[in-house]
């Protein structure tokens, strides 16, 4: 029984315990705030800024008037440093007769060259690097194997015959669908970029432009330096040769980049994560500039890679994302109000209990059984008594009657023993002035006068 | 999450006034239990010493002055009613007045 009322009162304090935790993890809970990541991403805006950054090329046009004369010629002019290459065929099929007239010039022209260029009215098409425009409109890529042609090779076939179908007011005609022509690299190929990637971690092949790393390598590719192999533009219509995958095989677990020209491929860890994503998202915003001007590789790579920093930071790879996908916290929230409700309900319970029930349950006492045979003994006795036990016997009936009233008052045991005990010494001081044995409490409770 | 917050934040005010409740009754109750039992036996155990005390008055040959006046403080702190401590100054006075007579009555 005391083991059971200990564990109750432990209980409660338990109890209670947890519920002003509850209460005070409810009031901490509530300056809780979403921590935001994406807006603190340390790439460098990832902006290719105008002339600062060696976009324009030394490459020149001639005059308008010569260009116009040229054009006037030939349906397609080439200006000394023209990239752009196209498939002839679907070209030509394209334009099916029509007088479409187009005048290739290189990339990298100043703001005045490329006026020049544009004030060629006879010109039907123009080709600035490899950004196509004509009459109104502009012809874009929209497709990774189209804009790996495009910057990789210089290919603008898909743009081109869309611009042609667009001026020429007709349907296009369906298009079959861009496919990188992927082949594997010559061991002679490869030598050197594996000699290069191993001694520096960086490798450039003749006629490339990567003198040196942004500095965004670091804050792209935090765990690891990635290898940067730069190849120049490759030939168009040849298939590329994919490095990525044969250097995986030297260097494993490697983020390796390698550009083509303009383009950068990615290959290494987490590739299908984000790499085309990287890719796209960049291209689609870049490229436009991209294929105008003539950057530097290492301004292309750099804003490459500002762009696979603010993917990083965006929540991508293994970094938490910006919302907490899982918080005990927060996903226990709701039930807190009811953990707290359930931890006031048992502790008002355990504390209504012992005060409902002061006296845990009425148990048999020795009180009126040791009051009856004192209220016998006392009776027999009267009968008996003389002048002198008189005032004791009567001192012993006032004692038994307030043990009486003290028990019909449900008073303590004790109190009703104590009185009783004075009735004992009362009825015994009157009992010993008998002149009979047998009639002091002690001999008569034990077995009464024989 | 706060529409879930707003549609129990009743529990949480209601909750501490309740445990507020339920920790000063815990205390109080049984407290006041305890007082108002120990005054209960405080005045039984006075009425028996002055039922006592008036046997052995009638008892007594003799008139004692000092036990009188105890005997009759005795009976006006009792009419007079009060907390526990009255009630032992009464027992108090009754036994002196009871041992008085008796030893009147001896003698």
């Amino acid at each position: 029984m005391p083991d059971l009322r200990r564990a109750r009162g432990w209980a409660r304090w338990i109890v209670l315990g947890i519920a002003a935790a509850v209460f005070v993890l409810f009031l901490l809970a509530q300056r809780q705030s979403v921590a935001v990541s994406y807006g603190q991403s340390p790439s460098a805006g990832g902006r290719i800024a105008e002339g600062s950054a060696g976009e324009l090329s030394a490459a020149t046009v001639p005059s308008a008037e010569e260009m116009t004369a040229l054009v006037k010629v030939q349906p397609v002019v080439r200006l000394p440093g023209a990239v752009a290459r196209w498939d002839t065929e679907r070209v030509g099929a394209a334009i099916a007769g029509a007088d479409i007239r187009i005048i290739v010039a290189p990339p990298g022209l100043d703001e005045a060259e490329r006026d020049r260029v544009r004030a060629v009215k006879e010109a039907t098409v123009r080709v600035i690097g490899t950004q196509v425009t004509g009459g109104f409109y502009q012809s874009s890529h929209s497709t990774v194997p189209e804009w790996r042609a495009e910057f990789a090779t210089g290919d603008v076939t898909a743009t081109l015959v869309s611009l042609i179908f667009a001026i020429r007011e007709e349907d296009e005609q369906l298009q079959p669908a861009a496919v990188t022509q992927w082949r594997e690299p010559t061991s002679a190929e490869l030598a050197p970029m594996v000699t290069g990637l191993r001694s520096t971690g960086r490798f450039t092949a003749p006629g490339a432009t990567l003198t040196e790393l942004p500095k965004a390598v670091t804050t792209a590719f935090p765990d690891r330096a990635p290898l940067v192999a730069a190849l120049p533009r490759q030939p168009f219509g040849e298939p590329l040769p994919h490095y990525g995958r044969a250097l995986q095989s030297v260097f494993p677990d490697t983020p390796i980049l390698v550009m083509y020209g303009d383009w950068i491929e990615y290959s290494g860890p987490q590739a299908a994560d984000f790499a085309e994503l990287a890719a796209v998202t960049f291209y689609a915003q870049s490229g436009d500039r991209i294929s105008r001007y003539a950057y530097p590789q290492r301004n292309v790579l750099g804003a490459y890679l500002g762009r696979v920093t603010d993917l990083r930071y965006a929540g991508l790879f293994e970094r938490p994302l910006p919302y907490v996908p899982f918080d005990p916290v927060r996903v226990g929230m709701p039930a807190l109000p009811w953990l707290f409700a359930a931890c006031v309900l048992v502790f008002l319970l355990l504390s209504v209990r012992p005060v409902a029930r002061p006296t845990s349950r009425w148990r048999p006492t020795a009180g009126p059984a040791r009051l009856a045979a004192l209220a016998a003994l006392a009776v027999e006795q009267s009968a008996l008594t003389g002048r002198s036990g008189d005032p004791a016997l009567t001192r012993g009936i006032t004692q038994l009657s307030a043990a009486r009233a003290a028990l019909d008052d449900n008073l303590p045991e004790r109190h009703v023993q104590r009185l009783l005990d004075a009735a004992e010494a009362e009825l015994d001081e009157s009992g010993r002035s008998l002149p009979f044995p047998g009639y002091r409490p002690g001999e008569y409770l034990r077995g009464g006068p024989s | 999450m706060t529409q879930v917050m707003s549609l129990s934040w009743w529990v949480w005010p209601v909750g501490v006034v309740l445990l507020c409740a339920a920790g000063v009754g815990s205390v109080l109750v049984p407290r006041l239990r305890a007082a108002s039992l120990e005054r209960r036996v405080a005045w039984s155990a006075a009425r028996a010493a002055i039922d006592r005390a008036a046997v052995s008055r009638d008892a007594a040959p003799v008139t004692v002055e000092e036990a009188e006046r105890l005997l009759a403080e005795a009976e006006l702190v009792v009419a007079g009613g009060g907390g526990p401590a009255a009630a032992r100054t009464a027992t108090d006075h009754a036994r002196r007045a009871d041992s008085m007579w008796r030893a009147a009555t001896d003698a």
